[in-house]
């Protein structure tokens, strides 16, 4: 009897979702990516991650697998090799489109030789982003994959409000010397922590009160247990009182 | 033997708990772009940053309407987006848990009314853009040599009119203002 309709294998699928009493064979089909999902995969077998308490083991060939996990941006090359593994593959298979490259075509979307996703060419049961997606991300994409845990991302779209507007941050300062304090912070901690020490230094700007800098500064410093986030708020201070400010 | 035993008891199970218990990452880690689109001017500059064009933004000139959206499927996590806003609308978060059944639900978007020009009633800019951006020149302008409470708001009402005219208007307006001083240097000769 031959079983291969889109509604049989989708039934099947099924079926070796709720009752698969065995484990879950995966094999990877690199279709052209950078290797950094590779790595991220191998590391998600690693004892830290060890998948295979739950059965998810790698194998070696398309025909003893289960899962397919494709990775990469599928270039023009690797289209039938793709193609030649995900038809050598039993059904029921599960897809999993694995990466950035995989879901998208990711950084690589745009490329002369790329198809731009897994989708592109095969059907895919499910979606795992990341630039490589870590091994945790890998983990619950699996869950998901086998039905163990719920999906949490959803489509949104925001449709802007009636009246809705943007103030400006920290209106009570001149701009200068906001402008003055976020680059000075950014310059010597990195757009992330400067942005975080620049707010936290505005806000202590911002308390009301007749304190003088010194001690408003000394006062932030006497809270913070790292040395060197306190020495920026030192350098900050000095640049404010350096004059070269005509705010 | 012994040795070897009491070693392996003390080092414990290497081994994480997640996905049966929650994993701690960094907290600098970087997961899913939030964008909180009440923060957002849709200026654009996380779009032209984005190295891998996973943030987009589409203008609608027939609906008046300016659509940012980010696909988590493209992101590559660089965090250059939250690096360039200027109001901070958009930073990483530290949420990895964004594998999807479906493709759909890699999208988010976010719709932004766009400005009329006040001279040809053209939309042209966001009208989110336009507000923050006059407020900050207003908060910003001393007063231009102007004195009088008056000529301030003129001065105010004329800025205020030059930043809601598109670009196409300017250049006609100032077209339109050298001829007009041409014609009077003409008169004058
Ligand atoms: S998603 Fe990122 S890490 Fe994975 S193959 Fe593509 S570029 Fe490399
Ligand atoms: S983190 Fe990088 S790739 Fe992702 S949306 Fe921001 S700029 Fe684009
Ligand atoms: S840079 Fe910030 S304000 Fe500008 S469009 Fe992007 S999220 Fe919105």
């Amino acid at each position: 009897m031959k079983m291969d309709t889109p509604a049989d294998i989708q039934r099947m699928k099924t079926s070796l979702l709720t009752n698969i009493r065995r484990s879950a064979y995966v094999y990877r089909v690199d279709c052209g990516g950078c290797n950094g999902c590779e790595i991220e995969i191998f590391s998600t077998i690693t004892p830290v991650f060890d998948t295979e308490r739950f059965g998810i083991k790698v194998v070696a060939s398309p025909r003893h697998a289960d899962i397919l996990l494709f990775t990469g941006a599928v270039t023009r090359a690797m289209r039938m090799p793709a193609l030649r593994a995900y038809e050598a593959a039993p059904d029921p298979k599960i897809v999993v489109s694995y990466g950035a490259c995989g879901c998208t075509g990711g950084i690589f979307h745009d490329l002369y030789c790329v198809w731009g996703g897994t989708d592109q060419i095969v059907p895919v049961d499910v979606y795992i982003p990341g630039c490589p997606p870590t091994p945790p991300a890998t983990i619950y994409g699996f869950a998901v994959a086998l039905g163990l845990l719920e999906q949490k991302l959803t489509a949104k779209t925001h449709i802007e409000g009636e009246g809705e507007r943007v103030g400006m941050a920290y209106p009570e300062l001149p701009y200068n010397l906001r402008v003055h304090v976020e680059r000075e912070a950014r310059r010597m901690a990195g757009y992330r922590q400067g942005r975080d020490i620049a707010d936290r230094f505005l806000g202590m700007l911002t308390i009301p009160g007749e304190l003088p800098l010194n001690q408003r500064i000394a006062a932030l410093i006497s809270k913070e247990p790292d040395p060197r986030i306190a020495e920026i708020f030192l350098r900050l201070g000095d640049t404010l009182r350096g004059g070269e400010l005509s705010a | 033997m012994l040795k070897l035993l009491k070693e392996v008891f003390r080092q414990g199970d290497a081994t994480v708990k997640y996905p049966f218990a929650p994993y701690e990452v960094e907290k600098d880690f970087r997961g899913r772009p939030e964008h909180v689109a009440e923060n957002c001017i849709a200026c654009a500059a996380c779009t032209s940053a984005c190295p891998a064009n996973a943030l987009s933004m589409e203008t609608d000139l027939a609906a008046g309407t300016r659509t940012w959206s980010i696909s988590y499927g493209r992101c590559i996590f660089c965090a250059r987006c939250e690096e360039v806003c200027p109001t901070q609308a958009i930073r990483l978060t530290t949420d990895f848990e964004l594998a999807v059944a479906n493709k759909a639900d890699l999208t988010s978007q976010a719709v932004f009314k766009l400005a009329d020009c006040v001279c040809c009633g053209e939309p042209f800019a966001p009208a989110k853009e336009i507000a923050y951006v006059t407020a900050l020149i207003e908060a910003n302008s001393g007063t231009n040599g102007a004195s009088t409470g008056a000529e301030k708001s003129s001065e105010a009402e004329r800025r205020r009119r030059l930043l809601s005219t598109c670009p196409a208007c300017k250049r006609a307006n100032d077209l339109q203002q050298i001829a007009q001083i041409a014609h009077r240097q003409e008169k004058n000769r």
